[in-house]
Parts: C-alpha cells; structure tokens; sequence
C-alpha cells in the first residue's frame, strides 16, 4: 500500500485536490429542502467535452431508503445523481423523480438501460424511466453492464443511443461496467463513441485501470466512479477508524475522475460523503487506507479460489476461510453456524492447526496460517 | 411385518419426526423449478444457481440490495412456449428468512396489485413477483401474459414448502388512512437514518392530504408511520438519543413528559421529515413522520400501540 501512495503521489494528488476547489455553495437559502443554506465548499468538475459541472460527490441511489436523504444530498450541494431502470424495476427512479419534482433543472440525472436486441423494448423503457422521472429527458443516459469490449462501440447500441439523443431523451450517453473495465475503457476511447463511463474504481483496483482510465479522460470521455469504498467493514471494528472518506477521496484524487457515486442509504452517510468535497487527501487518509487495505489484505479471504488444491494433504482449507470472513467481516454467525453445519470444520481446522508444513500460499498476501490459527480460537 | 410395510412405516417415521423446515432446507433449489409445468412451459437450458459470490454476474449492481437483506442462493430458469415464442424468466431467491423476503418484496412492489399468490404478491401485465416463507420470486414475461405469468406463478409457489408466517409487525400497522401496499422492510437506514437500524416503514394517506390532493392535484409529501426494531436496549436507548439530539437540534421540540398509551413520548420536528413524535415500547421505537395534524400522529401511534399489546 505504501507503494500506492507514496509521497510524490500524495503531493501530486493534494495539489490537483487543492487547484479543483470551488467554494460556492450551489445550494440557496430559498432553495434548501431544510430552509437553510449550507455552509462549505463544493467542488465541481467537468463531466467530460459535456459541459456539465458536476459536484465531485454523486451519490449512488439505489440503495437509498427515503427522500429525506436525497433532500440532504441536495441541501449539501450533491448535483450528480445515479440510479438504473431495474433497480426495484424502477421504484428507485420514481423516489428519485419525486423527490426532485420542481428542481429538475438543479440536478444532474444518469439512469442506465439493460440493452436487448429488440430496439422496440429498449426504446420503452427508456420511455418507462423518463416517466418514473417525472421528467423529459435525462442528462445521462447509460448502456448498463457492457462485459466485452466488442460491445462498447457495437453499431446498433451507438444507433439507439445517438438516437435517444437526437429525440431528446437524453443529454449524453455512455455505459457502465463492472467487470473487464480496464478493456472496454480502452475500446470507448478508441472507438470515440461515448460520452460517460461509470466504473467500479477505488484504492484496491490495479494501474492497469488507472491507466485506462486516464486514456479514456483524455479521449474527453467523463469517467464516473462507483464502487469506491471497496468492502462493507465497520468503523468500530477498526478502532474507531473510519477509512470511507479516505477511500473516496483517494479515488477522487484521481483528476481522471469526473465525480463518484458512492452508494448511500441514509443521512449520515450522505454527510460523511459530502464532507469529502473541498478537502485534500492527508497524509492521515493515506496512514488510513493504508491501515485499511492491510485490514483488508489480513483479513479477506475473496474468495478467488487461486489456492484450491495446494494442500498436499488434500485439506478443503477454503471452509476455514470463509468462516473467518463471515465472522470478522459480516459479523454474520448465523452464516458460521451453516459453514460448520455443512462441513466438519472443527476437525479440518485441528488438522490444519497442527500441521507444520502449511504449502498453501494467498496471491493477495492473506497470512492463510495466521487465519487459520484464528478460526481456531474462535471455534474453542 | 412384511418388508415393504417396515420401509413405509420407517418412511413415514422419518416424515413425522422431521421438522418442517429441515425438510424444506433438504428441498434442493432446482426442484422449485420444475422441468416442465402442467401448462407446457417448459425450461430452457438448466437452471443457474447463484450464491452470495455470483448473484453480480447474474443482476450487476442490484446484488447488493439483495445482500443487504440477506441472500442465501438464487435459482434462474428461463421457461418457454409455444416454439420458444412466449418466454418467462423466473428468479427464486432464498433471502434466509421470511421477514427478509419480505423486505425484498416490499422493495420491488410497484403498487397494491395482489395476485393472491404467497404471502403477498404483485402482478402486472408482465411482470409478477411473491414472497413465501423465506423465498422472494419474480416473473418476468418478455410480452404482456398476465395469466401465464399467474398459472407459472402458482406452479413455483405450490412447490415452495416453508409455512413461516410474515413479519407479525406488519399487522401492527393501523388500516385507517394507510396506503395499500406501502409497508417495507429495511433491513438498516431506517427512514434515511443510521441509527434507527432495521425496521417497517408504511405511508400513510391522512383526509388532509386528500382534500390537498383535490385541490391542487397533488397529495403532497408521505406521511409516515415506522417500527425501528432493536435487538438490545443499549442499542435502543442510544438511538432514542440519538433521535432526540436530530429533534433539538436548532432549538426545535424536545418534549418527553406528555404520554401515549402510557409511555412517554418524544416530539420535535426534523428538517427533512417534518414533525416527529416518537414512543418506545419493548424493543420497538415507533413513530410518525411528515403528519401536518398532531392528533392524527399521535391517534395512529396510539392505534399501533394497541395493536403492539
């Protein structure tokens, strides 16, 4: 992690950080949802060649439980807004479309479209979501989870979304992925087809995707960042750390990035996300996630399968890791109960524990000897 | 006793001592999918399973909500007929219990459309889903085909065979003035707030908000009325405290010696969601939200509470 950031990396970041700030609040007395205008910078930044300005904290809807959180979001200068069509098959657009009824204008909606072969059903729903919307057009609109590179540019996706632009449905388009991203980022530059990227970015993900992304900044297509806080772990299990923020301004120091849409449910978060705007990334978040990716790099096991069947003995290991992440990281015994329901863990553990020659090695640095002495404990 | 007769009585043996839901737990997930339907559907290639690792292959980002309400494993099958002209896909999910399923179901219910199918259900022309004991399905038909969507609907519900009731908080909820379908489950961000952690939330329709609504078109903002529902009372009394510090904030009300239905009660006004009046009983804290009239909060509280009884 200290190679990830280091100190010319830091400075680099602080500075650009620094140089990104605008201080004016976006958000009026009169047009406060709490009556009251909010005191803080908000920093904005190009959403690409669109010319939107974008505050650098989106906010992830789709887990969002009650207006009163988008209302907050907005009273904190939050103008992105992300959300899809199949989330809750579009109740979380109409949450969205209500609680900004009357302000259309004051905010920036992305929603993203599952594509299908029959341009007649893509088309309606797209209509579907505009009238979820409560709205005419939406500023984003995203061909959802592209997986392969030969579809960032397919003709008939660009035909349908060229022509959601010329019909005025949408501002601008683009897709969104999850998997293979550093691929089709690159295709999206090449091809020049896009306008918006949203992909899963934050401090776990490699330089290749960096880089990818940079390419893709620099063709002027506007990266959005999600999936950045990496991992679901609490505060208080960290000693009172609390490394979201700095997870998501590492990723916002990246200037590659337009803005984030970290996913948020309530108040608080939205609070703590939003208090990430206008400030710089210390030498304190970088301690903190450094902190944080070797709690992460010690305690999670994901799972990836790359050390199945290096036990010369034949030891099915996995169970005992698994058992370590859902009792560390869920918290979920109820989930334990069913690993050591299903298997004779105890005695896989005891064998495990007493063997001296563990050859079972993590390509992610997991110390599985160390995990496995641990999951003995906690079945003492 | 002849053999045959042993192997039925021990057979029979096994069933009566075996509890309900170890025989629904041996029930595989594929069996809750069956090959083929009593009106010709018929499944397309296997069925997929998906586990907490894989469910975001299958539905991308939306897997997080369905961890957040505690996923198990899922089953996908594809059913056609006709030649393949008219197909369905069905997703079962195993949310782990009943009062999750039911939280999922809550999320995804589009308005009070029941189907009569489960526990409670939604149908439109094509689309269906339904939650039964700890499973959560959706149907969703590529055309309009509500009756297919109905027929297919009941063929998984009749093979699904755990008995858990719903969630006993939901019959909390008074009938008067509540927005048919509108009860959720959230599994944590109760009313947008951390603290309250799990709980029910229902809307609530209020003859003011109806006589707005013949004005001016619009009923205005959700009246609210929510169950946050605590596992400890350290973690009940910390957001009770919680509560009152978002209430007084800006020198807003902080009332604690006027009572309802016995128990003292909490007002004070929240700058998202109006005016609040909370009560705490047992593990519950419940409240109103968004109410413009006091006595029509605190007469829904009091309701609840005789219902809490």
């Amino acid at each position: 992690m200290s190679k990830r950031i280091g100190r010319r990396a830091f400075m680099k970041g602080a500075t650009s950080a620094f140089l990104g700030l605008a201080t004016a609040p976006l958000v009026t007395g009169a047009e406060s949802f709490a009556g009251k205008a909010e005191k803080g910078g908000v920093e904005y930044r190009s959403l690409g060649k669109t010319g939107l300005k974008v505050s650098t904290v989106g906010m992830g809807v789709m887990n969002c439980s009650d207006p009163a959180v988008l209302h907050r979001a907005f009273d904190l200068g939050v103008n992105f807004y992300d959300t899809a069509r199949v989330y809750m098959r579009g109740r979380n657009e109409t949450l969205l479309g209500w609680a900004f009824e009357g302000r259309r204008d004051k905010v920036i909606i992305q929603t993203k479209v599952v594509m299908s072969t029959n341009e007649k059903k893509n088309r309606a729903t797209v209509e579907k979501s505009l009238k979820s919307l409560r709205t005419d057009y939406v500023d984003v609109l995203l061909a959802h989870s592209l997986k392969k590179p030969s579809q960032v540019c397919d003709p008939k996706l660009i035909s349908f979304l060229q022509d959601m632009k010329k019909e005025g449905k949408a501002r601008f388009t683009g897709f969104s992925s999850h998997s293979n991203m550093a691929s089709l980022l690159k295709a999206a530059a090449k091809g020049g087809c896009h306008d918006v990227a949203l992909v899963s970015y934050n401090f776990t993900h490699s330089n290749k995707l960096k880089e990818a992304i940079a390419l893709a900044a620099k063709s002027g297509i506007a990266v959005v960042a999600m999936k950045t806080q990496a991992g679901g772990y609490k505060a208080a299990k960290m000693g009172g750390l609390t490394p979201h923020q700095a997870a998501l301004k590492y990723v916002l120091m990246d200037r590659n990035v337009s803005t984030a849409v970290p996913g948020v449910k309530t108040i608080e978060e939205i609070n703590q996300c939003a208090a990430v705007m206008g400030t710089l990334f210390s030498r304190r978040d970088a301690n903190a996630l450094q902190h944080y990716a070797g709690y992460l790099q010690g305690r999670i096991c994901t799972m990836c399968g790359g050390c199945a069947g290096e036990c010369p003995h034949g030891v099915n290991h996995t169970d005992i890791l698994r058992v370590a992440v859902y009792h560390d990281g869920y918290e979920d015994d109820r989930l334990v109960r069913e690993v050591l329901h299903e298997t004779d863990l105890p005695a896989i553990s005891k064998r495990c524990y007493e063997c001296s020659s563990c050859a079972v090695t993590c390509r992610r640095g997991l110390d599985i000897r160390a995990q496995i002495q641990w999951v003995n404990r906690v079945l003492a | 006793m002849t053999r045959p007769n042993r192997m039925i009585l021990m057979w029979l043996c096994v069933c009566l001592c075996v509890p309900g839901a170890v025989v629904s737990e041996a029930l595989d997930m594929k069996a809750l999918v069956p090959r083929e339907t009593p009106d010709g559907w018929v499944t397309s290639g296997s069925p997929q399973v998906f586990t907490k690792e894989s469910l975001f292959e299958h539905i991308n980002g939306q897997a997080d909500l369905f961890l957040q309400y505690g996923f198990e494993k899922s089953i996908f099958a594809v059913y056609r007929k006709d030649s393949g002209r008219e197909t369905i896909d069905v997703d079962v999910y195993d949310m782990g219990d009943s009062v999750h399923a039911f939280g999922v179901f809550s999320r995804f219910r589009q308005d009070n459309h029941p189907a009569g199918i489960g526990l409670d259900s939604y149908l439109d022309d094509d689309y269906a889903i339904f939650y039964k004991g700890k499973y959560f399905v959706v149907l969703q038909a590529d055309e309009s085909n509500p009756s297919g969507l109905r027929r297919l609907a009941k063929t998984v519900e009749s093979r699904i065979v755990d008995a858990s009731p719903p969630p006993k908080e939901i019959m909390y909820f008074p009938k008067v003035g509540l927005k048919p379908g509108s009860i959720e489950y959230y599994p944590q961000g109760l009313m947008g707030r951390q603290f309250l952690g799990k709980g029910f939330k229902a809307t609530y329709v209020p003859s003011e908000n109806k006589a707005s609504k013949e004005n001016t078109g619009d009923e205005g903002p959700d009246s609210n009325l929510f169950i946050a529902v605590f596992d400890n009372t350290d973690e009940l009394e910390s957001a009770l405290e919680s509560f009152k510090e978002v209430l007084s904030n800006g020198k807003s009300a902080r009332g604690a010696n006027r009572a309802l239905h016995g128990l003292k009660m909490v007002t004070g006004e929240d700058a998202y969601q109006g005016k609040i009046v909370i009560v705490h009983k047992g593990r519950y804290l419940a409240g109103t939200a968004g109410f413009k009239s006091k006595e029509v909060a605190e007469g829904l509280l009091a309701d609840l509470m005789k219902k809490m009884d």
